[in-house]
């Protein structure tokens, strides 16, 4: 008994590895991790994205405007959604758009639910506001592709000729159809 | 924790006593670490399951900044339709257009592209009805066939200038691709 007894509590696990490495995950995955945007938190569709073969680019974290073209989860019509990743820039386009003010009600929000005439006019504002403005549509790959065409032609209109359609990528042994 | 007492025999025996205290202390000395490996591996489970590691890619694309009529020789033009079903129609210049697989676009993109140099204009007339991944689906098709273009192209000493542009689908093209 006493032998038994003694064993026991001479037994010591060396912990030090397991926690060196236990850390080192902790702060890889820390550091990767990204949080929802508050604009994304806002928001009531998700984007089923568009699948293309796997790429290297990936959609640029700075003064990003971003078009979503969403079908609701609720009511499940189609609608533009216009939202930008520079706080200030945000704050300015939409502070000079007074319509679009007293539509939202003073309310502090990051992503707006717009029309094609509402985002003609936003979008001219965002290239006088800052002209490096890169655009991405983020589209639903259900969606018909004239609301695409009709945005595309906003676009153009506001000479923003050069911008992204936000995609994902397609695992590799699934082919198209 | 844990620290033995050898104060008196290291008064006693200097060198040696303070040799072993230390070596004494060393040993005994225990941290007990489990709360700590709990909470990390509480935040370790919590990050690594909120994370998703792919971030969305992007496809990018340029547009012409004006809706200008260019006339181009109709022997240098590939058109693609896409019907409101999905179905990918092509037709060079003035020929009837006739339906394709997406599996077979890439080998024609690079087929055609590659007789004719860099003169070869495609452009992509997708029906407003069609849903935009069907869109995206074709131009990765192209996108794909444009690495064995530039490669093909290279070895015949030129440099490969994509010619490619997004129309609208009009009437007429609708009528032609209506009954196939």
């Amino acid at each position: 008994m006493p032998k038994v007894k003694k064993r026991r509590l001479g037994f010591v696990l060396d912990m030090t590895p397991l926690v060196d490495i236990t850390f080192l995950l902790l702060t890889f995955f820390m550091l990767t991790a990204k949080f929802k945007s508050e604009a994304e938190s806002q928001q009531r569709f998700t984007i089923v994205r568009p699948q293309a073969t796997a790429d290297t680019s990936r959609l640029p974290d700075k003064d990003l405007a971003i078009i979503k073209i969403g079908i609701d989860t609720l009511v499940g019509d189609t609608s533009y959604y216009y939202e930008m990743t520079n706080e200030t820039d945000w704050a300015q386009v939409v502070g000079s758009m007074e319509q679009l003010q007293q539509s939202l009600g003073g309310q502090r929000v990051r992503q707006v639910k717009v029309n094609l005439q509402e985002l003609d006019e936003l979008i001219r504002r965002t290239r006088i506001v800052r002209p490096t403005t890169r655009f991405a549509i983020d589209a639903d790959r259900r969606v018909r592709y004239k609301w695409v065409e009709d945005l595309m032609d906003v676009l153009r209109q506001n000479r923003a000729t050069i911008f992204n359609f936000v995609t994902d990528r397609r695992p590799p042994e699934q082919p198209p159809m | 924790m844990g620290v033995a007492d050898f104060g008196g025999e290291a008064k006693r025996e200097r060198r040696g006593g303070k040799r072993r205290r230390k070596k004494m202390r060393r040993l005994r000395y225990r941290l007990d670490m489990t709360p700590l490996v709990d909470i990390a591996f509480l935040l370790l489970t919590f990050f690594m399951l909120t994370t998703t590691l792919v971030t969305p890619q992007v496809m990018e694309m340029t547009i012409p900044p004006e809706r200008t009529q260019v006339e181009v020789r109709q022997s240098e033009l590939l058109t693609l339709r896409i019907r409101s079903d999905g179905k990918v129609f092509y037709n060079l210049g003035t020929d009837a257009p006739q339906a394709i697989a997406l599996k077979d676009l890439e080998s024609l993109a690079v087929r055609e592209n590659v007789r004719l140099k860099n003169r070869l204009i495609t452009v992509l007339k997708p029906s407003p009805n069609v849903p935009y991944g069907r869109v995206i689906a074709v131009l990765d098709v192209l996108n794909r066939a444009e690495v064995q273009i530039s490669e093909q192209l290279a070895r015949e000493g030129l440099k490969r200038e994509r010619r490619f542009a997004l129309a609208p689908m009009t009437e007429q093209d609708e009528q032609e691709i209506a009954g196939l």
